[in-house]
C-alpha cells in the first residue's frame, strides 16, 4: 500500500467531501436540494437550475456498463504492469454516470449492459479509489 | 430566421506546409516560420501584405509574436489560440470575421508541432509530465491518458448500437493508404488491406494499430483574405461557403451522460455550415473528414448527412470515399498515413483539389494537367472538384466544418 505507483487525483474543494467517503467505502453523487437533479462530476453548482444548494447523496454503487474500452499498451504511470486493464462508463442505477475500471474481470467477458457493483481499492492510508467489479 | 452568411466573401489564397518527418530535428518556431513564408509565396504576397497571425496549440509550439518577426511581419491583429482538431476550421472563421470588422486584412493561420519527436499526442514524452488538474480527476486514476483511450469509448457503444464492424471501419485506413501511396510527402505510402488492418495488435480495444492515425513533426499554413484582394493574386482563389468552429455537443465535459454517447457534434454543427454554403451533402465532391482513428472519420461522415446515422459502417467500406469513387475522403492519406497536423493538411489538401493541382507524380501538376490514373504512385487529382468539405474533430464532443467551392 506504501508503495502506490499509479497518479493520484488532485483534490478540490469540490471534490474532497467524494474522496473522504471513498475513504470510508462509501460513494458519493451530486443532489440539488432546489431541483432535485443528481449529476456526477462534483460542480460547485447545479448544471440544470444553477442552484448552488447541491448535496452529497449516498449511492447504491450498482448499475450496468454503458460503453468501455480495453487499453492494451499505454504510458500511464504504474498501469503499464496491468495491462490489459478495463476503462468503463457506469450507468448507476441513480441515473448519472461514473468513470472507473472494471476489476477482477476477465476483459473478454467485459461487454455492454454487464451488471456491476462498486468496490474500493484501498491505495494508501486514508484513501481510497472506487472501482467496479460484475454484480 | 435565415441563416446569417458570408459565402463566397473569403478565400483561402494561399497554403504551406514542411516535410511531415518523424525527427524534425528544428524548433516549433523554424517549423512556423518555413510554413508560414510558404503559404505567403503560394499566394503571391509579400510579407507586408500579411497583417493577421491565428495559430494553435497545447502547450507545444510557438506563439505568434516569435513567428511575425522572424518573417519581418508587423501585425495589426493575433491571437494564440489553444486547441487541437477542431481548431482549423474555426480559426479560418476567426480570420474571417477579424478581416470583416476592419481589424486586419490578411491572416496567416498555422500550426506547428514536433507531434513525434516532442510532445506526443499518446501521452508520452513531456505532455506525459503534465499535471492532474481538471477532469483528469475523473480519469487519470484508472488509467485514462490518451486520445485513443478517450474516443474508443464513442466506437465501442457505436457498434453495440448500430452493428458496425472493425472491419467496415478498417476501409477508411484502406483507402486513405491508397491516396497517401500517390503522395510524396506522406509518411506511410504503402498500401494496406483490411485484413492488414483487423490483424494489428490492439492498442485500445476497438482500435488497432493501424486504426490510429500517425505521429508526426512538421508545419503547416493557410492564408485568409477578402475575395476582392483574392482576385488580384497568383493563386486561384478558393472560396469559403460556410464554416463553423468547435460546436459542440451539450455538456462537452460529460457529454456521454446527456446524449448518445455515438452522436457527434456535426449533429449540431451540420445545420450552420449548410446553412451558411446553400448545399447539401450530396452537392460535395471530395470529404476532408478528420481521421484520429478510422471511426472518426466514419461518424463524421454519418452525423453530417452522407449517409444515414448507423449506416456509416456501409458507407466507408462501399469505395464511395476512395479516389475513383463517388466522393472520395482525404485525398492527401489523411492523418492515418499523410502525417498528423491537428486537421491543417486536411484543408490545405482541398486547396489543392479545388485549385486541380494536387502535388501528386503527374508532370503537369502544377499547371493542374492530371492523369487521373489512380493505381500506385500516380495521380490524386479528383476530377473536376468544385466543392470540398472539411470535418474537424477534436474532443470527442467538439467539432467544425468548412465548405469551400473553386
Ligand atoms: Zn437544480
Amino acid at each position: 500500500m506504501a508503495d502506490y505507483a499509479k497518479p493520484l487525483p488532485e483534490i478540490t474543494a469540490e471534490s474532497k467531501p467524494f474522496w473522504d467517503a471513498c475513504a470510508r467505502h462509501e460513494l458519493l453523487v451530486q443532489k440539488c436540494r432546489a431541483c432535485g437533479t443528481v449529476q456526477y462530476y462534483p460542480r460547485g453548482v447545479c448544471a440544470a437550475c444553477w442552484s448552488a444548494d447541491v448535496e452529497w447523496t449516498p449511492s447504491a454503487g450498482r448499475g450496468r456498463v454503458y460503453t468501455f474500452t480495453v487499453t492494451y499498451r499505454t504510458q500511464a504511470r504504474g498501469f503499464r504492469d496491468e495491462l490489459p486493464y478495463v476503462l468503463a462508463w457506469i450507468e448507476l442505477e441513480e441515473g448519472v454516470q461514473v468513470m472507473s475500471n472494471i476489476v477482477a474481470v476477465d476483459p473478454a467477458k467485459v461487454a455492454v449492459g454487464l451488471p456491476v457493483r462498486v468496490t474500493f481499492d484501498d491505495v494508501k492510508e486514508g484513501f481510497s479509489i472506487p472501482k467496479f467489479t460484475a454484480a | 430566421m435565415a441563416t446569417k452568411t458570408l459565402r463566397d466573401k473569403y478565400c483561402i489564397v494561399g497554403v504551406g506546409e514542411t516535410e511531415y518527418s518523424r525527427g524534425s530535428g528544428r524548433t516549433t518556431r523554424a517549423m512556423a516560420v518555413e510554413a508560414v513564408r510558404k503559404a505567403i509565396l503560394d499566394a503571391g504576397l509579400r510579407a507586408s501584405d500579411v497583417d493577421g497571425m491565428l495559430d494553435y496549440q497545447g502547450g507545444d509550439s510557438t506563439f505568434a509574436p516569435h513567428v511575425a518577426p522572424d518573417l519581418g511581419i508587423r501585425l495589426n491583429f493575433y491571437m494564440d489560440v489553444v486547441g487541437g482538431g477542431s481548431s482549423t476550421e474555426a480559426l479560418v472563421g476567426l480570420a474571417m470575421g477579424a478581416i470583416e470588422t476592419g481589424m486586419c486584412n490578411t491572416v496567416a493561420i498555422y500550426r506547428s508541432m514536433n507531434g513525434y519527436s516532442e510532445f506526443r499526442i499518446g501521452g508520452t514524452g513531456a505532455r506525459a509530465a503534465q499535471p492532474v488538474r481538471g477532469m483528469d480527476l475523473a480519469q487519470v486514476p484508472f488509467g485514462m491518458r490518451s486520445a485513443g483511450q478517450t474516443f474508443a469509448f464513442t466506437f465501442m457503444r457505436h457498434m453495440h448500437e448500430y452493428g458496425t464492424t472493425s472491419e467496415q471501419v478498417a476501409h477508411v485506413k484502406v483507402a486513405h493508404s491508397k491516396h497517401a501511396s500517390q503522395n510524396p510527402k506522406a509518411v506511410q505510402k504503402e498500401r494496406v488491406t483490411v485484413q492488414d488492418v483487423v490483424g494489428s495488435r490492439w492498442i485500445v480495444k476497438p482500435l488497432h494499430l493501424l486504426d490510429c492515425c500517425l505521429e508526426t513533426d512538421n508545419a503547416t499554413c493557410l492564408i485568409v483574405t477578402s475575395a476582392e484582394r483574392a482576385r488580384d493574386l497568383r493563386a486561384r482563389p478558393i472560396y469559403v461557403m460556410g464554416v463553423a468552429g468547435r460546436v459542440s455537443k451539450p455538456r462537452v465535459d460529460f457529454h456521454w451522460a446527456h446524449g448518445p454517447i455515438s452522436r457527434v457534434a456535426g449533429y449540431y454543427a451540420k445545420d450552420i455550415v449548410f446553412g451558411q454554403a446553400g448545399i447539401r451533402p450530396e452537392d460535395v465532391h471530395v470529404t476532408g473528414s478528420y481521421d484520429a482513428f478510422t471511426f472518426t472519420t466514419m461518424l463524421q461522415l454519418e452525423e453530417y448527412g452522407f449517409c444515414k446515422k448507423g449506416e456509416g459502417g456501409a458507407y466507408v467500406s462501399s469505395g464511395i470515399i476512395e479516389l475513383g469513387g463517388k466522393r472520395p475522403n482525404n485525398t492527401s492519406g489523411g492523418h492515418l498515413c499523410e502525417g498528423y497536423t491537428h486537421g491543417m493538411s486536411m484543408v490545405i489538401e482541398n486547396v489543392r483539389q479545388l485549385r486541380g493541382t494536387v502535388d501528386d507524380t503527374c508532370p503537369g501538376a502544377a499547371e493542374g494537367k492530371h492523369t487521373h490514373d489512380y493505381s500506385v504512385g500516380k495521380c490524386r487529382q479528383v476530377k473536376d472538384a468544385e466543392i470540398t468539405m472539411n470535418l474537424g474533430w477534436a474532443m470527442p464532443a467538439t467539432g467544425s466544418a468548412l465548405i469551400m467551392r473553386r
